[in-house]
């Protein structure tokens, strides 16, 4: 066995033991960059080619801007105006469930804050409205993760960076399938409030128009993100700075939900020490992608599918099977780091449009969040609701049959993430 | 020296915090000023890289506090197993393991950035306000060195404390 042999499985060990991911891509770099007799200062340069990267700035400040979101009292706010609108369908608390998540992650990235901050307030009232524990628990687990299709998750933004795709484009794409997961379940949520005997509160004009004006402040916040970039008057970079600047006054002056003193250099800690850890894996894999892409990597994993993937479905159904092992056992932001410059040339050569490569690759590692043994809502949720991680493994099922279900309508109709273009 | 290596790595942490909270009110403001100067027909050409550049720091600072926090993005396949194993010496290991792993490829890339840095200190320009480019690049092995330094602090306290479960994450 080979010196390089020997290194390569050593590092690949420590990755599997645990080790930090950032630390993992920078040794492999390192070591292809030494093995190659390149000089190690040009894994430096390659990183240093993130702070040229123009969208960098919107990771930061979109996921300052969740945080804020999540430890003010919005999540209330928005509960109950999410109540007043749909609280009086049937299943509508479950319904009201999914889109309060699925805003909140969107904003916040799908870090597991969702089902920190929101898991609290939604479970009470989803067990008060007559679900059953099993059902409530599995969907505060799924919900975790479900806006991350929605602008501006941070997954698509990174997404973005990484494959070189118009970070606009990208969150159009996303809309209508992240639709379709929210029908989904929303279908599932319904099927299940039949079984509910309570009568379901009644719609009140008094109660929407009073819930209206708690959450005035947070309601401009999607339409000026979207709005204001899809009516062209800002890009998504100036988008994030908007939000994160609105989201501060906001709850430091107008609401007081945080203090600027006491309240805020924890938020900024707790948000920035995410960005860190994101950023510093973006880094060290800017080598590792480089020396991969310049070694033709990908276009040899291509040669050697050829012999047996014939066209563009049959490589989709891997690619989801890829996707869905990758998501169980990596992070999301790991995944794209490493996974899309290895994939977008073989899915270029099968014709897969990039925009809907990445809502495919997306809604995969969506799945993974709920997929045993180590999707990380399973253990968020279980620490937060104290229940074992075995027993969210069996909650959590039949939303992965549902989310896979889902899957393949967006797999199999590129429409859905090609509507708008 | 147990309390010797805890206080400096107290005071590597809060000069992290306080350098990254400093980071994003800057990074903020900027950000909104040139969206305002924009709108006004102004396009400072310093304004935007002064930004990015900000960002890149605070990615180091990050992770200086993601180091201390043992916050890193890792596969969690096995960790889980390890920490709830009953033999201490075996957790211990692990946790060392990987910390003198993180370490050593830290102080590679700190040397490495340090190389690049010297070659831009002498061949580099101008970047922008003055600022050489030299001093930019400056901020790899600054990052580098400082979560190096979270490292060895968290490796040392490690060897020196013992096997005592939890006191440091990976």
């Amino acid at each position: 066995m080979s010196v390089a042999a020997i290194t390569y499985s050593t590092i690949f060990l420590l990755a599997l033991l645990g080790a930090p991911i950032f630390a993992v891509m920078a040794a492999l770099a390192l070591t292809s960059f030494h093995f190659s007799g390149i000089e190690l200062s040009a894994v430096a340069v390659e990183i240093y080619r993130l702070a040229s990267a123009p969208t960098i700035l919107t990771i930061p400040l979109f996921t300052f801007a969740g945080y804020v979101l999540a430890e003010s009292k919005a999540p209330v706010r928005l509960l109950r105006l999410s109540q007043a609108l749909l609280g009086w369908m049937p299943g509508g608390v479950a319904i009201v469930c999914l889109f309060i998540c699925a805003f909140f992650t969107a904003f916040t990235g799908a870090s597991g804050v969702t089902i920190i901050a929101l898991g609290g307030l939604l479970y009470p009232i989803l067990i008060q409205e007559g679900y059953s524990e099993k059902f409530s628990l599995g969907l505060i687990t799924t919900c975790g993760s479900l806006g991350l299709l929605f602008p501006p998750s941070l997954p698509i933004i990174l997404y973005g960076i990484i494959a070189k795709v118009d970070i606009d484009k990208l969150f159009l794409a996303g809309l209508v399938p992240g639709f379709v997961l929210i029908a989904v379940l929303g279908g599932y949520a319904l099927f299940n409030a039949r079984k509910i005997k309570r009568p379901s509160t009644g719609f009140s004009l008094r109660e929407l128009h009073e819930a209206i004006l708690i959450a005035r402040y947070e309601i401009p916040l999607p339409i000026m993100v979207l709005g204001g970039i899809y009516g062209g008057f800002i890009t998504a970079t100036e988008a994030a700075a908007l939000s994160a600047f609105y989201v501060l006054v906001v709850n430091s002056f107008l609401t007081k939900d945080l203090s600027f003193k006491r309240d805020l250099p924890k938020v900024i800690t707790e948000s920035l020490t995410l960005v860190g850890a994101i950023l510093l894996i973006l880094c060290c894999a800017l080598g590792l992608t480089n020396y991969l892409v310049d070694e033709e990597i990908p276009m040899k994993i291509l040669e050697a599918m050829r012999s047996f993937i014939t066209n563009k479905y049959l490589f989709l159904f891997v690619l989801n099977i890829f996707l869905l092992i990758v998501g169980c056992l990596m992070d999301i932001f790991s995944a794209i780091i490493v996974v899309v410059p290895l994939i977008l040339p073989i899915a270029e050569q099968f014709g897969v449009n990039p925009l809907h490569l990445a809502v495919v690759f997306l809604t995969n590692l969506e799945i993974g969040y709920i997929t045993p043994p180590v999707g990380i809502n399973l253990f968020i949720s279980s620490y937060r609701f104290n229940r074992s991680v075995i027993e969210l493994y069996k909650l959590s099922i039949p939303y992965l049959i549902l989310m896979i279900l889902a899957l393949i309508l967006i797999t199999y109709i590129p429409w859905l993430s090609l509507i708008w273009f | 020296m147990e309390r010797v290596l805890q206080a400096f790595d107290d005071l590597l942490e809060r000069f992290s915090r306080l350098s990254l909270i400093s980071c994003l009110y800057l990074i903020l403001g900027l950000a909104v000023l040139s969206i305002f100067l924009r709108w006004c027909g102004i396009s400072p050409n310093w304004l935007e890289p002064l930004i990015r550049h900000l960002v890149f720091l605070s990615a180091f600072l990050g992770g200086s506090l993601a180091t201390s926090k043992g916050a890193h993005i890792k596969i969690d396949l096995i960790t889980h197993l390890v920490e709830n194993a009953k033999s201490r010496f075996f957790y211990w290991l692990h946790r060392n393991m990987i910390t003198l792993f993180c370490l050593i490829t830290t102080l590679v890339l700190t040397k490495s950035s340090y190389d690049f840095f010297s070659v831009e200190r002498e061949f580099g320009g101008e970047a922008f306000l003055g600022l050489h480019s030299s001093v930019l690049v400056a901020i790899i092995p600054f990052g580098m060195s400082l979560i190096s330094l979270r490292f060895f602090n968290r490796l040392l306290l490690s060897l020196i404390q013992g096997d005592v479960r939890g006191s440091h994450n990976l």
